[in-house]
């Protein structure tokens, strides 16, 4: 019954003209990696303006990470993912979904650690940072997989599952 | 052959590469740029907000506020340089489909060359927003308490509308125009993409199976196939 309450789908198989998700991506992307490096130069160079630069682009971050997701599951539902796509779609969806707890875990870290002073990060805060850009890079390849290879939501790969000729 | 071919020897996306890099670079041209004008209109209006961040029990100063927005500021105006000349090089590789219009009624060619112009264009204004936000920084405002003028946060937000217009015509390369899609290439060669080695065709039981109303006029039909 809902469904009639939604404008018609497009030629990209979405109400609304283009893909959401990469765009609020941005700010996930964008700020975890210059968080980091934030961190880390100002952990080098002792430039403590800069970890306040790292924990308000964490703090952008997580908040964004979960409006990213619930764009992703919407255009993930409406994928029509044919078969050599879905599984790069369920471990990008499984790692979205991991990457907002993770991230929001190492911020509210990081909210203790600036509260208890805000001009020192432990080293072992940077190692996380580290194994958190490795995650966040890999999801980015995943994602970029799933628009770039797999041309999911583009119009000619939403023509041919229409036509039933992509399964 | 050319002397270029190995190098431009692509894959069936049309890149000599697995994914177009261009794309990876604008999550950070967007990202700090809109955040840097985020945390300057934040801190300009920090009186407003000192209650809701009493309230979440987040210490805050104005002056941590303001160098999110000059950090980042300068961050995009360095990655920037590198965003545009990756699309660029993309743009130069592009194969686009010639038969298919955008949803704002633009070809293949002209979307190209306006999404190139603005993106020169959009360079220089970060670039210019930076040199302008450096030097209220540390000249001009130095000894004020809002370290930005309102028309620098004006402008910011005119330039969000540009970038709106800029990705939008980039959304249109990629999802229309399939520029750099490989299943796209694949299918308007008539092949399936869930053969990434690109040597299936569409079997034709599966063209026959299309009922004609959803039958797709781009779709090539086997003999096209090699």
């Amino acid at each position: 019954m809902f469904e009639n309450l939604l404008p018609p789908l497009n030629n990209h198989n979405l109400p609304y003209p283009d893909t959401i998700h990469p765009i609020v991506v941005h700010f996930v992307i964008a700020m975890v990696l210059f968080g980091v490096v934030c961190d880390a130069i100002a952990f080098l160079t002792k430039n403590t303006k800069l970890y306040e630069v790292g924990w308000w682009n964490m703090v952008f971050a997580t908040i964004s990470i979960f409006i990213a997701i619930i764009f992703g599951q919407v255009e993930a539902g409406l994928a029509t993912p044919y078969a050599a796509a879905a599984a790069d779609l369920n471990l990008h969806t499984l790692l979205g979904w991991s990457l907002s707890a993770l991230l929001a875990g190492i911020t509210g870290w990081r909210y203790i650690i600036r509260l208890k002073n805000p001009a020192s990060i432990p080293v072992s805060y940077l190692s996380m940072n580290a194994v958190l850009t490795a995650i966040v890079l890999f999801q980015v390849y995943l994602g970029d997989k799933l628009v770039w290879v797999y041309g999911l939501h583009t119009e000619a790969v939403v023509e041919a599952a229409r036509g039933g000729l992509l399964k | 052959m050319s002397l270029w071919s190995p190098i431009l020897a692509a894959g069936a996306n049309g890149l000599p590469y697995v994914v177009p890099i261009h794309p990876n670079l604008v999550h950070l041209t967007l990202g700090l740029f809109i955040v840097a004008i985020a945390f300057d209109i934040v801190a300009a209006l920090y009186p407003l907000e000192k209650p809701i961040f009493k309230f979440l029990a987040i210490p805050v100063t104005t002056s941590g506020l303001y160098d999110v927005g000059w950090f980042n500021m300068v961050a995009a105006a360095i990655i920037t340089f590198f965003t545009v000349a990756a699309g660029f090089y993309e743009i130069i590789l592009a194969e686009p489909s010639d038969d298919v219009i955008s949803p704002w009624g633009l070809g293949a060619m002209d979307t190209m060359v306006w999404h190139g112009v603005g993106g020169v264009l959009l360079l220089a204004l970060i670039v210019g927003m930076t040199v302008w936000r450096g030097f209220q920084r540390y000249l001009w405002r130095e000894d004020r308490a809002r370290q930005v003028d309102w028309s620098y946060l004006l402008a910011g937000l005119f330039i969000f509308v540009l970038m709106f217009a800029q990705g939008t015509l980039g959304a249109h390369l990629g999802g229309d125009f399939g520029v750099h899609v490989t299943a796209d290439r694949l299918i308007r060669d008539g092949l399936d993409p869930n053969d990434l080695s690109a040597s299936t065709p569409f079997p034709e039981t599966s063209l026959a199976d299309a009922s004609p109303s959803e039958a797709v006029t781009t779709l090539p039909t086997t003999e096209e196939t090699p």
